[in-house]
């Protein structure tokens, strides 16, 4: 059995070992009148917060419940937030604003029994306000010196400087920009980098061994080429001291890329290899470096339904867990360092999605893998369904986005990315991004829905009917990836790919026949659609040929350095070794391209899969 | 009969967008057209290539990564280069092309840009339309690789009862130099990326030479195809290959009405090899059996057969002059290999009535999909050694000797 069918077996029996302390605590007196005990007390011990209107509300919503068996099953099969199994959250408080008035609860019936308010009990509040702003906004165009001057001027207001980075199709497929037939995609969509002198370029200005101080880098086939790039030009700016402070994270998701997003440049076992011996070296030495953001996005994007999401994401992250620890990386020191990254669209299944994975997670990891509550933690990024989002009638579009971002808040997801209505037809315009950012503020911060009490909308009968029927069905597809031989097998036999492909498939003909309503399309068209007005930043010819002419000058420069660099690299590879300290100094004096392809030499190109 | 629409389809270099393409593809089928498609990822030189071997009506490229207005000129101007502007360019990009930059990518030469929300019947309509008309009189073709694709269109249209052909004009001729290996075998056996595999060795080891490949795919009721191989072939993408894809037009048996002519117009072309691959097969099938050409017949096997018994009726088992067991990394291919390696002993005693020292199948190992696989070095090895003469040219030699 592969470590999959393994968390099947512990999530089932997880949910037996509930059972029986429901049982038990209706059986067994002393048991349960401890857990009567601990449940007064967590009740007794929630601090009340007052809306702006003056309504009294508890910080923590619990169920009205004083049965013994139904506590049992609540703090056992739920948790509190922050508390295994970590349904209702990862952390205890989430988005609750700062505490500004807190009273006991015994305070809270006096209050209501019309106590003057001057005896409330004022205290400190329990935590501070968040130090970092969460604005981490994707950005990357043109050449490095571009997208640099973006990211100042996003980050101009704000102390900490997170930065997300978006490369162009070139780099994502570890391509030079002097590459037969790529010039036009040069700075497309994303930033170009070839070389480490790009990346010096980059993050000019910013001090990347500031604890103020993130960068975010999303690309997954050639990422540990990449992430060596990264480390050189800290290291040429800063010194060798600047590596153990350097925060971030890379995507590096090569599951997710074979099964729905298709950026892969080496055959999937080497792939993996490349991955492993990053994440060996960052968990050494990169201590607050995230190696690797697990990501169902894009196979929610391809047109999974959102069970397969959760689960092929979920999969992939135990079968990431099983390589690293078969490499002896200590499942608590790189455990910590996964995060993961789901899409939320407005199927009634993500009213639970990402809380089911986050008990799913949690259980396998401390069950299977033996890790400590710091690994136990699904830390999530979501992001609004991008292909929710329609031309026709395009300003709907702010609702739905709207309403994603109440299921994901509902969901407790740790940070949250909000698309533009506009996306539909271009890389999103300044109007509307602020729009979606604004929308996210609204719900938080003017909204009363989310700030002042956790489980604020949780645990009604149908959240707890959509949790039961979405885990059993995320338990099943399991199966079948075990059945197939776990992960790799199933992956290499296209299971993932086609399932989504299919459900691609059939999400259209929906669409096209109706069945699956999409308003201003399928339904109350009225025929007229306005188009936003498009201002698109292409890039000129003129830089793209000013990348080709440095990268001719680099190469040319290190000629020699390289070629030596690139044959130990060869032999490293050759001889089965972690290949991470070669890539470090390879990246010093050869481009992207030239690895990569020196690589392929070794190990093979990926074969597309149909 | 006409002979169907073939279009290729095709996604940019550096983009991996192929969800839309996918459903527009099966479209194209249920509407009769054969679909040449080359996934995801593509480089213009890859595309029209392809779409010169291929010898298609039009182009139809889906951009979802930017850069569409210089890489869909790029290809009508390559195609204009290579003389080939009879190949027509027509795409889309959802939402990323605007309307502007679709007036800029007609100007230079873009038949048809379709926008988000365009219907698929509006864009099975066009394609009927514009590109299934019979085609217009050609003039000279401008390179070798494009005068042989445009006979192999004529051998097609003519086995589609389009037009008479003077059989004469494409008779063998019997000083050829090409060696014809025939590949078959059940589908997902992995023929296609053992083809990509041994094209790999081949070009690295002759510099200069040069490789045909006939591939089949089958057509569905109602005349469409998708014809995939490309797709999935990486080292097939050069210069030195040619490719031609073809649709097997309601024929059973692996190949296709014109497949006679089309291989036998390649094999006397100055190829080194021509490597023919038939649809994925059954028991029966016997592909190569009437059309004398092939050379040496390879059989490539799943480990996954079913019992041993089914290897008795496996009729390419008496024939093939290699027999492959790929995928040889699966637990049941040791099994395989041994009941194969068994099955092939009781064709022994038949080969001795051959005459001199009979023949011995070979049976080889391999995991295609593994990078410098030495089981498909092996199979390279065997091939190109030209030590092994197949069955085929074996009973012809020893007719001639007579």
């Amino acid at each position: 059995m592969s470590k999959l069918g393994q968390v099947v077996e512990s999530v089932e029996s997880y949910g037996k070992f509930v059972l029986d302390q429901v049982k038990r605590a209706r059986t067994d007196e002393k048991f349960g009148r401890e857990l009567l005990g601990r449940w007064n007390d967590i009740k007794a011990k929630i601090p009340i917060t007052r809306t702006p209107t003056g309504l009294p509300l508890p910080r923590l919503a619990l169920p009205e419940i004083d049965e013994t068996g139904e506590i049992a099953r609540y703090l056992f099969g739920e948790g509190l937030p922050g508390e295994f199994p970590y349904l209702n959250g990862a952390y205890r408080e989430m988005y609750l604003e700062p505490v500004r008035e807190i009273e006991s609860f015994e305070r809270n019936d006096a209050v209501a029994a019309g106590v003057s308010p001057a005896n409330r009990i004022k205290t400190q509040p329990a935590r501070l306000p968040p130090q970092e702003e969460p604005t981490r906004l994707f950005s990357g165009l043109m050449l490095a010196e571009d997208t640099n001057e973006r990211f100042h001027y996003l980050t101009r207001h704000q102390r900490t400087h997170r930065l997300s980075t978006a490369f162009d199709g070139p780099t994502l497929y570890g391509i030079d920009s002097d590459a037969d037939g790529v010039f036009g995609k040069v700075g497309e969509g994303g930033v170009a980098i070839d070389t480490v002198e790009d990346m010096v370029r980059l993050y000019d200005g910013f001090d990347l061994g500031s604890p103020n101080f993130s960068a975010s880098m999303t690309i997954s086939g050639p990422a540990p080429i990449i992430m060596a790039m990264y480390i050189a030009a800290a290291t040429r700016r800063f010194g060798p001291k600047v590596v153990p402070k350097l925060r971030g994270t890379i995507q590096a998701d090569i599951f997710k890329e074979v099964q729905a997003q298709n950026e892969t440049i080496f055959p999937i076992e080497p792939s993996l290899r490349f991955l492993t011996d990053m994440v060996e070296f960052t968990t050494r030495e990169m201590p607050r470096w995230y190696p690797i953001s697990i990501s169902g996005y894009h196979i929610g994007e391809a047109g999974s339904t959102p069970v397969q999401q959760a689960a092929y994401t979920l999969s992939n992250g135990f079968a990431y867990v099983e390589m690293f620890a078969a490499r002896g990386i200590p499942v608590d020191q790189f455990g910590p360092r996964l995060s993961f990254f789901l899409d939320c669209a407005l199927d009634a299944e993500y009213i639970a999605l990402a809380r089911v994975s986050r008990r799913i997670w949690a259980i396998g990891m401390r069950d299977v893998f033996g890790a400590g509550p710091k690994a136990q933690l699904y830390k999530l990024h979501t992001q609004t369904s991008g292909r929710s989002l329609i031309a026709a009638e395009f300003k709907n579009n702010l609702t739905r986005t709207a309403a994603e971002l109440v299921l994901a808040y509902i969901n407790a997801t740790n940070s949250c990315h909000s698309n533009s209505a506009d996306e539909p037809f271009t890389t999103p315009s300044e109007e509307w991004i602020r729009l979606a950012a604004h929308g996210q503020a609204i719900l938080l911060e003017e909204s009363g829905i989310f700030k002042h009490t956790m489980n604020m909308l949780s645990g009604s009968p149908g959240m707890k009917a959509v949790e039961r029927a979405v885990e059993a069905a995320i338990l099943d597809e399991f199966r079948e990836i075990e059945r197939l031989g776990g992960v790799l097998s199933a992956v290499e036999e296209r299971y993932q790919r086609s399932q989504i492909q299919n459900a691609a498939h059939r999400y259209e003909q929906q669409i096209y026949d109706g069945t699956r309503p999409i308003i201003g399309l399928n339904r109350y068209r009225d025929g007229a659609d306005d188009i936003p007005d498009v201002k698109l930043a292409r890039t000129p010819r003129s830089k793209q040929q000013l990348q080709v002419d440095r990268l001719a000058k680099f190469k040319k420069k290190n000629a020699e350095k390289g070629k030596r660099a690139l044959d130990k690299l060869a032999e490293v590879v050759e001889r089965g070794e972690n290949c991470f300290p070669s890539l470090l100094e390879a990246a010093e004096v050869c481009s992207l391209g030239q690895i990569t392809s020196r690589l392929q030499e070794v190990v093979g190109r990926f074969r597309p899969m149909v | 009969m006409a002979s169907p629409i073939r279009i290729l389809t095709a996604v940019p270099i550096c983009d991996g967008h192929d969800s839309a393409i996918n459903t527009i593809n099966l479209e194209f089928i249920r509407h009769g057209i054969e679909v040449i498609y080359l996934g995801y990822h593509r480089s213009v030189g890859d595309i029209v290539r392809a779409a010169i071997q291929e010898d298609v009506r039009a182009i139809g490229i889906s951009s979802y990564n930017g850069g569409h207005i210089e890489f869909f000129a790029e290809v009508v101007n390559l195609l204009r280069k290579k003389g080939a502007d009879d190949i027509k360019v027509f795409g889309g990009g959802g939402g990323t092309i605007t309307h502007d930059d679709a007036a800029i990518m007609k100007r230079k030469g873009v038949e048809e840009v379709f926008f988000a929300g365009t219907s698929l019947d509006d864009m099975m309509k066009f394609v009927h339309q514009r590109y299934g008309k019979p085609r217009a009189k050609r003039s000279q073709a401008k390179s070798f690789d494009q005068e042989l694709a445009h006979r192999l269109t004529e051998i097609e249209d003519a086995a589609a009862g389009r037009k008479k052909i003077r059989n004469s004009k494409f008779e063998i001729r019997t000083s050829r130099r090409s060696r014809v290996i025939g590949f078959t075998g059940p589908g997902g056996a992995g023929k296609t990326t053992l083809i990509d595999e041994l094209v790999l060795r081949f070009l690295n080891q002759n510099p200069k030479g040069r490789i045909a490949i006939l591939s089949h795919d089958p057509s569905v009721v109602g005349e469409g195809a998708l014809l995939g191989d490309r797709a999935t072939m990486i080292n097939s993408q050069d210069d030195r290959v040619f490719m031609r894809s073809m649709a097997t037009r309601g024929q059973a048996g692996g190949l296709s009405p014109a497949t006679h002519d089309c291989l036998a117009l390649l094999a006397r072309s100055e190829f080194d090899y021509v490597i023919i691959e038939t649809v994925g097969t059954g028991q029966e099938a016997m592909p190569f059996q009437k059309n004398g050409i092939v050379d040496l017949t390879v059989l490539v096997m799943n480990p996954d057969y079913g019992s041993r018994l089914q290897l008795q009726k496996i009729v390419m088992l008496d024939l093939a002059d290699i027999v492959v067991v790929n995928k040889s990394d699966l637990q049941r291919a040791r099994t395989a290999h041994t009941e194969i390696e068994q099955r092939l002993e009781q064709n022994r005693p038949a080969r001795g009535s051959l005459g001199e020292g009979g023949r011995s199948q070979q049976l080889i190992d391999t995991v295609a999909k593994r990078h410098r696989d030495p089981g498909v070095d092996r199979l390279f090895d065997l091939i190109s050694s030209g030590n092994l003469v197949g069955r085929d040219r074996l009973a012809r030699r020893t007719k001639g000797s007579k």
